[in-house]
């Protein structure tokens, strides 16, 4: 016993007088401190990262299974910190430019061209610079309504020189035309642009080339953020409702009021029941919930969920957003038969036949163009003469800005859900820790056991050890790689992270071992070695008692610098495509940007967060790994220190 | 005579190597559990609905149908004569012409590339050496240490994005500049210039990747040989210290540092496959990665193949190398 506690306080010594003087390395602390706050990163990585890296969804289990639950954000969110960045323009502004048709492409598109234009003399345009050229109508369509957010003011300049204003004639520029209205967006300012510069054309001659326009109008961008109108959209208690919620009789005699039991989990819903006088034919109440709207951009995209179930007659459900002064816009309509079970609708605004973009002018902006205080309603018709009731669940809407969380959003190919890539980069720690410390463990003691046992046992075994070792070190290693886990992804479809660290395993153990073997033939020569062969040891308490300790220095220093090694290459690997696809790893993070389909040029300025975070993390903890490594060398390795 | 011995040890050494190497190849692609290049036809004939003729066409060529030894046969002869069939991604192109018109380019720019950072990594390092301890030396080793372990991608993106997209000066990718399309320009000049400008940027990456390990190596060895009995003679001879560290210490150094040019030769290709994908520079790391998804076994064999090849003539020149400086091999 007590020899066990001397033995202790011996190691407890030992391990303090090493740890001062690990402490005097700044090398070795740094990469020591670095180490531990992604280990610490790792280990807590699911209370850290608030979303799944893979497969994120929002309030998964809280919305009915059969629908869509809802995104957690728009896909490409820049980070909600840009917000606070004082040169990110916000609200509006009002700008002025030239634009000109070339209206001899009147009979099919036409162009629309940006530019400055220099109108000097008679009808002539001597220069125009062209700074944005779209070729095709619907693209300058965009351009135009994008920056005309609000009525513009716009000035034809004829080739003669005259002007004339064509200024709120809502001959071509109310974005929220009157057709709009019915839920079918056409595409009628488009066309009335189009006949207007026709007409144009036909007043002033044949000849005419161009159209001047001067444009003057209000450009707003901002940085928009996530709106959900309502916490409580599962109506759990009477009081939740009454404050997030109005209602109306808009004709008619149906009554709507809070039910505490027949919600889609036998939980609170919205009743409406229809109870006819013999006289009356239809009736219609309104579910309206309003919300303020503060940005000066549309929102990315939106989203709006229902759960309906209808008893007695068939009804019509709507679900509209209207802005305060304006338009009432229809997002859903559905007709609905009766049934014993709640029917569950959820919809993205780009989902058909729900709502037709026109042009390239999307629903969001036709719903939401500008700040102000809007109504989300759903309205429930009843027609005929029959007693009919409906129950509302799980009614809500959602807004996506084009900000999110701390590094924004992705917009991987193959993946449904544009993922938080600060939650991805929080659980790639795990596995980059996990395969670079793994795969250079198995490979250090693979290397430790063939290294001792070339080294003490000689002969055939040390030549056939050492010739594959030769032949390991020649090969290079990533295409070695590359072709092993393509082989495997081939057999199998896929790799998983195992393989990568078992195919990084074996590759990792030649150099070690031939430093090993090399020292243990230096070891074996020793006269204590030959003390103990004639005090009659065995070749295995030998190896293990005498050779061993001497050895194990260096298994320290190997295995800190076999760390990053392995971190690289798994990023490498996972940077090829060739990771596991199930696991969020940092180099998968770039594969996904890579693929993306979002350009370099503007990937690596606009969407910087999505790039340069993994690979920082990477070199800081492969470097981290490094430094500590390379301040045990100096600490452990005997050749260092006997020059100092 | 000891030179002459030891070439032909060399000779027999590599000959050996690329024996090992082809088999280790074969191995991978057709003794791994599954047979891959089986499981890879297998798909293959599923998703691109190729004619039984062509299945069976391509079967043969990959010599499937054969017992394991003949095909192992079949696949050291096919390799030897430099017949890799042909890959699905080529349209047209036989794999050997894919990677002859390719190899060239890499090896450009691995030339280039271990020109300079041999050079200025063996000169920093000797430097550095010498002036063991002070603030250089402690900011040049971390600095190694660092851009040793950072990945390569993450430099060849920096520099993307400040010299091409930021600064504009070098183009963002490619062989050539893109406005020459099919017309490269006649004048010798314009087309060296134009091809240089493309091969900035991924020299600088794989030097910048490089560097550090030259300069940890070569302060290693010069370390070794510096405190040694015959430099603290010619110091005391009253030799400039420069002609000391650059004559006397470096020349003694340099032998593991030959060794070891070879052995990063492989380190260096496996940098080149990443720099050359970000850079879209039309070379065999290039074609590697065009032939990933999806995933074209024969081509990727092919690939690996010569890669190994390479890198086991890098090692044979070196060692060639070895022997005509050591004159412990010449006069042995």
């Amino acid at each position: 016993m007590a020899a066990r506690k001397a033995r202790i306080s011996f190691a407890i010594k030992r391990f303090k007088g090493f740890w001062n003087q690990f402490k005097k390395s700044k090398r070795g602390m740094a990469g020591i401190i670095i180490v531990a706050f992604f280990s610490l990163l790792a280990i807590f990585a699911p209370i850290v990262a608030p979303y799944d890296p893979i497969t994120p969804m929002k309030d998964k289990t809280r919305y009915p299974s059969d629908t869509k639950p809802p995104l957690i954000a728009a896909k490409l969110a820049n980070p909600s910190w840009y917000k606070y960045l004082p040169w990110i323009q916000r609200g509006p502004t009002n700008a002025e430019e030239l634009f000109w048709t070339n209206t001899s492409q009147l009979g099919g598109l036409y162009f629309v061209v940006f530019g400055r234009l220099e109108v000097t003399g008679e009808g002539a345009i001597s220069r125009a610079t062209i700074d944005e050229h779209r070729g095709n109508a619907t693209d300058d369509y965009m351009m135009l309504s994008k920056a005309a957010l609000e009525a513009p003011q716009v000035q034809v300049i004829y080739p003669n020189g005259t002007t004339r204003d064509i200024a709120n004639t809502q001959e071509w520029w109310d974005i929220r035309s009157p057709a709009a209205v019915g839920g079918q967006f056409g595409s009628p300012t488009y066309n009335s642009l189009r006949s207007f510069v026709h007409t144009l054309s036909e007043t002033l001659g044949k000849d005419l080339v161009y159209a001047v326009f001067k444009l003057k109008y209000r450009y707003s961008s901002d940085v928009t953020e996530n709106i959900e109108l309502v916490p409580d959209f599962q109506f759990s208690s009477d009081q939740n409702f009454n404050e997030q919620w109005d209602w109306a009789t808009l004709t008619g005699s149906a009554q709507l009021r809070y039910n505490s039991e027949k919600g889609v989990n036998n939980d609170g819903c919205i009743e409406i029941t229809y109870d006819p006088t013999t006289t009356e034919s239809e009736s219609k109440v309104v579910l309206s919930s309003r919300f303020e709207y503060p940005y000066w951009e549309p929102p990315e995209t939106f989203w709006a969920h229902l759960s309906v179930r209808v008893q007695g007659k068939p009804v019509d459900v709507t679900m509209t957003i209207q802005k305060d002064g304006e338009h009432k816009i229809d997002i859903l309509r559905l007709h609905l038969d009766p049934t014993s079970l709640y029917f569950h609708r959820a919809i993205y605004p780009r989902e058909k036949p729900v709502m037709e973009a026109s042009g390239s002018l999307t629903p969001e902006k036709i719903v939401m163009p500008s700040p102000g205080n809007y109504t989300f309603g759903v309205e429930v018709a009843f027609s005929g003469n029959d007693d009919a009731a409906v129950y509302l669940d799980d009614v809500n809407f959602i807004s996506y800005g084009n900000s999110f969380g701390l590094l924004g959003t992705d917009n991987a190919q193959g993946a449904a859900y544009p993922r938080d890539i600060f939650s991805t980069l929080v659980y790639g720690t795990q596995v980059s820790l996990l395969v670079g410390i793994l795969s250079a463990l198995f490979g250090t003691v693979i290397g430790l056991f063939l290294g001792l046992v070339s080294g003490y046992v000689g002969g055939i075994t040390d030549e056939i050890i050492m010739r594959v070792a030769d032949l390991f070190l020649v090969l290079p290693t990533l295409p070695l790689f590359i072709v092993l886990v393509v082989a495997l992804q081939v057999v199998y479809g896929s790799v998983s992270m195992w393989n990568i660290i078992i195919v990084i395993t074996l590759f990792g153990w030649m150099g070690f071992s031939r430093t090993v073997r090399s020292m243990v033939l230096s070891l074996r020569e020793r006269p204590f070695v030959e003390a103990a062969k004639a005090a009659g040891a065995g070749k295995f308490y030998i190896i293990s008692r005498h050779i061993l300790p001497n050895v194990f220095a260096l298994v320290y220093i190997t295995l800190a610098t076999a760390v990053p090694g392995a971190i690289v290459t798994e990023a490498s690997l996972s940077w090829l495509g060739l990771g596991d696809p199930m696991i969020p790893s940092w180099g998968k993070l770039l594969y996904d940007f890579q693929t993306s389909g979002v350009a370099i040029t503007k990937g690596l300025t606009e969407y910087w967060f999505w790039v340069f975070p993994a690979c920082l993390s990477i070199a800081l903890l492969a470097t981290a790994f490094i430094l500590m490594g390379y301040a045990l060398d100096e600490i452990l390795n005997p050749r260092l220190r006997m020059r100092r | 005579m000891g030179l002459k011995e030891y070439v032909v040890k060399r000779i027999v050494y590599s000959v050996i190597l690329i024996f090992a190497a082809l088999t280790v190849n074969f191995i991978i692609f057709s003794m791994l559990p599954g047979d891959p290049l089986e499981a890879y036809m297998a798909k293959m004939a599923q998703t691109t609905g190729m004619t039984e003729e062509r299945y069976l066409a391509l079967r043969a060529e990959l010599g499937l149908d054969m017992p394991l030894h003949e095909r192992y046969l079949n696949y050291i002869q096919n390799m030897l004569t430099w017949n890799f069939g042909r890959g699905e991604i080529g349209g047209g192109q036989t794999v050997t012409q894919m990677i002859t018109q390719r190899l060239p380019n890499t090896l450009i720019l691995l030339g280039t590339e271990a020109v300079f950072s041999i050079i200025i990594g063996v000169l920093i390092g000797v430097l550095v050496a010498h002036k063991r301890g002070g603030l250089f030396d402690t900011a040049t080793v971390t600095a190694s240490l660092a851009t040793y372990s950072v990945p390569i991608f993450f430099i060849g993106w920096l520099m993307l994005f400040f010299f091409a997209v930021q600064l504009k000066w070098f183009p963002l990718g490619g062989i050539q500049p893109r406005a020459w399309g099919r017309t490269p320009p006649t004048s010798i000049f314009e087309f060296l210039a134009g091809r240089i400008s493309c091969l900035v940027l991924p020299t600088i990456t794989l030097f910048l990747f490089s560097v550090g390990g030259w300069i940890l190596l070569s302060r290693a060895c010069v370390l070794e040989t510096i405190t040694e009995d015959y430099v603290v003679t010619a110091r005391a001879k009253g030799l400039k210290e420069r002609t000391v560290l650059y004559k006397h210490v470096l020349k003694n150094a340099s032998l593991p540092l030959i060794t070891s040019v070879a052995m990063t030769f492989g380190f260096l290709i496996s940098g080149a496959i990443i720099t050359e994908t970000l850079f879209s520079y039309n070379g065999m790391g290039l074609l590697m990665w065009n032939a990933l998804h999806p995933p074209d076994l024969p081509v990727l064999q092919a690939i690996f193949y010569v890669i190994a090849l390479t890198v086991i003539a890098a090692n044979f020149i070196a060692d060639l190398l070895y022997g005509v400086v050591d004159p412990r091999i010449k006069y042995g």
